[in-house]
């Protein structure tokens, strides 16, 4: 059994059906990439997979460690290991990035984290991601840059050590060197901590620093094709057009 | 963010009050002449009601004022447990406390008493200081606008007096402390502060009440027991030139019904300068006139505010800034929330007189509603008469923004704490303007015990939505 498990997923919102029969499974350890053109329904699934209110599964289940949390509340999957990294970040203005990573380590605990082991804990990540230390002083994604914003995430994942992540286009907006940086963090916390992730992105580069096992093409929400890398290097070739074409999707 | 920059020349009316923007009650008569003309405005006028068009009105008429005593204690009552309790342990520099209508405490640093300060009530300081008390009292206050008004003047009893002398910097804070101990209380409660030439120093005010609300009461014969209590007010703080104070004033009158109606006066002399912030945490039916007038060249304030409401708690703030000359300076920044069912309206008046040319002033109010029964308004108004300035305004409404609480949750916490950080950081700016760190930490722990108790409320905003 996949520690993540998604079956015939439906979501609608107030307006209309997004997601039209998802079904995904995703272990830890397992690196997948999420492609598909814009408004096909990737953050629609991410953020569904972690509770967004705005978002109503219609018919399908979503199953987290054997648990079936399609009704959780976002924090309660939070704290069972999942983890978003948003594709546009809010900002939470009166509280740095340091005190709320201490908010959000002690959300999961029973007890709270003591100073020197949140320093630590902190120290590393912030070298792993190359950020400035500064940085965590600074009110959270207030002002960031684009690029900043996305460090932020991915510094809150190394932080908080989910079993699944899920990355909404963590890749864009960042120049060729944070996203090395960036990509290389995920890969590292991958291999040492057994990380299982699902990248949504649009694009080859970010697949150069982490290897994907599996891909998946979500198209008018639907999952329409899977394979290894190789779909990857025919999508950058022929475009979303003649897959459409293939598997008679969307007119 | 809406701004509104005004044309110089171009009037708005304030819409339901005036500032005061004149002459005071004291005029050259005796303490008994006012007491005495007071006491005639309080016999002729009705508890005072507000009423703007059609959705706002403020009313005292549920006072029963008739049974409500203007209690008095033995001096040697002590300070009630709730003062220790409630304000920090802190070096200050001198603290007074009036127990409902009895002045319980005065404590003063001797070394400033050497150097000519003057902290004691203002009973005493009308026998033994008469040259500055009819200086200075009631010198922008009025005494017969309404019944409220005209009844501290004409009954306050106790009272505060602070005086620091030309050129003296006074580090730790000067404590001005009301309580009232419980229901069917009248207190009226009076404060005179002035600052000499070139002074600095800084006032903490702490208004407080035990919680006498529903729990306190019941089992109590309801019908013969009164269950309000009134903190009539009135505050004045005169800046001779070049005198700077920061002033603070922490009100929290609980969980019962404590009815305060209150007038502040604050005014800044030439070239002197104040930070003023009232937090108004808390009372079951409040009505602040605050008025802050720079009334001679080169004077500058900064005037901020924070008021947050709970449970069927009213509130009615009226913020003047008043420049009588020119140049002057001003900011005004207020933020206020309210939850579950209270009421809470701000208005914000910038008031420029003919003779103030070169006054630059800003007002600003922002706001946040936490429940879906709350209602909060924000009222910002310019009266503008001269035509070499800048006055402008702004302010936003906000409500809880469910993409940053859904951010927190996915983080693992849960709704109430992804709320409260939110209003945290909506107050934080204010608060840290307060810049001392125990005023900070009281006022940050009451906005938290108010976020807890109001849990049950922000719940409901969720599900309504
Ligand atoms: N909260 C919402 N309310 C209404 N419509 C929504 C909402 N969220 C998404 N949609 C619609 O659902 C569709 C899928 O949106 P979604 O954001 O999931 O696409 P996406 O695949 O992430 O696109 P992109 O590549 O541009 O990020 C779009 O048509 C979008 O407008
Ligand atoms: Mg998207």
């Amino acid at each position: 059994m996949a520690d993540l498990e998604i079956k015939n997923l439906h979501v609608r919102t107030e307006d209309r059906e997004i997601l039209r029969g998802v079904d995904l499974n995703i272990s830890r350890g397992e690196i997948h990439a999420l492609m598909g053109p814009n408004g096909s329904g990737k953050s629609t699934l991410a953020n569904t997979l972690l509770g967004h209110p705005s978002y109503e599964v219609t018919e399908g289940e979503i199953f987290f460690k054997g648990e079936n949390i399609t009704e959780s509340e976002p924090h309660e999957r939070a704290k069972a290991g999942l983890f978003l990294a948003f594709q546009y970040p809010v900002a939470i203005p009166g509280v740095s990035v340091a005190n709320f990573l201490r908010m959000a380590i002690n959300a999961k605990r029973e007890e709270p984290i003591g100073v020197k082991e949140f320093r630590e804990h902190l120290k590393h990540a912030v070298e792993l991601l190359d950020v400035d230390r500064a940085f965590t002083s600074r009110h959270l994604n207030d002002g960031f840059s684009g690029g900043e914003k996305k460090r932020a995430e991915i510094l809150q994942m190394a932080m908080l050590s989910p079993d699944v992540a899920i990355l909404d286009e963590t890749d864009s907006g960042l120049d060729i060197d944070a996203l090395r940086t960036v990509a290389e963090g995920v890969q590292k916390l991958h291999d040492e901590q057994g990380l299982g992730a699902l990248i949504i992105t649009h694009y080859q580069r970010i697949l150069h620093y982490v290897k994907p096992q599996f891909v998946h093409i979500l198209m008018d929400g639907r999952i329409v094709l899977e394979g290894g890398v190789e779909l990857v290097e025919r999508l950058e070739r022929e475009g979303y057009d003649q897959i459409r074409q293939e598997h008679g999707v969307g007119v | 963010m809406s701004e509104i920059a005004v044309k110089p020349g171009r009037h708005r009316e304030a819409t339901l009050y005036h500032a005061l923007a004149g002459e005071g009650a004291g005029d050259g008569r005796t303490l008994e002449e006012m007491r005495a003309a007071a006491l005639a405005a309080f016999e002729r006028e009705d508890l005072p009601v507000w009423r703007r068009s059609g959705f706002w009105t403020t009313s005292f008429a549920d006072l029963d004022l008739d049974a409500l005593q203007a209690r008095t204690h033995p001096a040697d009552v002590g300070v009630p447990d709730l003062v220790t309790q409630t304000l920090p342990d802190r070096p200050r520099a001198g603290r007074i406390v009036q127990r409902e209508g009895t002045v319980v405490q005065v404590e003063l640093d001797p070394e400033l008493t050497e150097r000519g300060v003057i902290l004691c009530s203002l009973e005493d300081a009308a026998h033994e200081h008469p040259d500055l008390f009819a200086r200075w009292y009631s010198k922008r206050l009025t005494i017969d606008r309404h019944k409220l008004e005209a009844a501290n003047a004409a009954f306050w009893t106790g009272g505060a007096f602070l005086y620091v002398p030309d050129g003296l910097v006074v580090d730790d804070p000067f404590e001005i402390v009301y309580t009232i101990d419980g229901p069917g209380v009248a207190q009226y409660g009076r404060t005179l502060v002035v600052g000499g030439r070139m002074s600095d120093f800084k006032v903490h005010e702490h208004d407080l009440a035990d919680d006498f609300g529903e729990e306190a009461v019941a089992g109590s014969d309801v019908d013969s027991t009164p269950r309000q209590s009134l903190h009539a007010g009135a505050f004045e703080l005169y800046l001779q030139d070049g005198a700077r104070c920061r002033l603070a004033q922490v009100q929290d009158w609980g969980t019962g019904e404590v009815h305060d109606c209150s007038t502040r006066f604050v005014c800044v002399g030439r070239d002197a300068y104040c930070h003023w912030l009232p937090a108004l945490l808390g009372g079951h039916l409040v009505r602040h006139h605050c008025e802050l007038s720079v009334s001679e060249p080169g004077g500058d304030m900064a005037f901020r505010g924070l008021f947050f409401t709970q449970g069927h708690e009213q509130l009615d703030v009226f913020a003047v800034d008043l420049h009588e000359t020119g140049p002057s300076g001003g900011d005004v920044h207020w933020r206020g929330a309210a939850t579950g069912e209270s009421r809470a309206s701000f208005e914000g008046l910038i008031k420029i007189d003919p003779g103030a040319q070169k006054t630059h002033t800003y007002l600003q109010a922002h706001t946040m509603v936490l429940s879906p029964k709350a209602r909060l308004d924000a009222i910002p108004s310019v009266l503008v008469s001269a035509d070499d300035v800048s006055a402008s305004h702004g302010g936003t409404v906000g409500e809880l923004d469910e993409s940053s609480i859904f951010y927190m949750q996915s983080r693992g916490l849960d709704r109430a704490a992804a709320v409260k950080v939110i209003v945290e950081g909506f107050f934080e700016p204010t608060i840290g303007e307060l810049a001392d760190e125990p005023l900070q930490g009281l006022v940050r722990e009451k906005i938290a015990s108010k976020l807890a108790a109001a849990r049950d409320d922000i719940e409901a905003y969720a599900t309504a939505r």
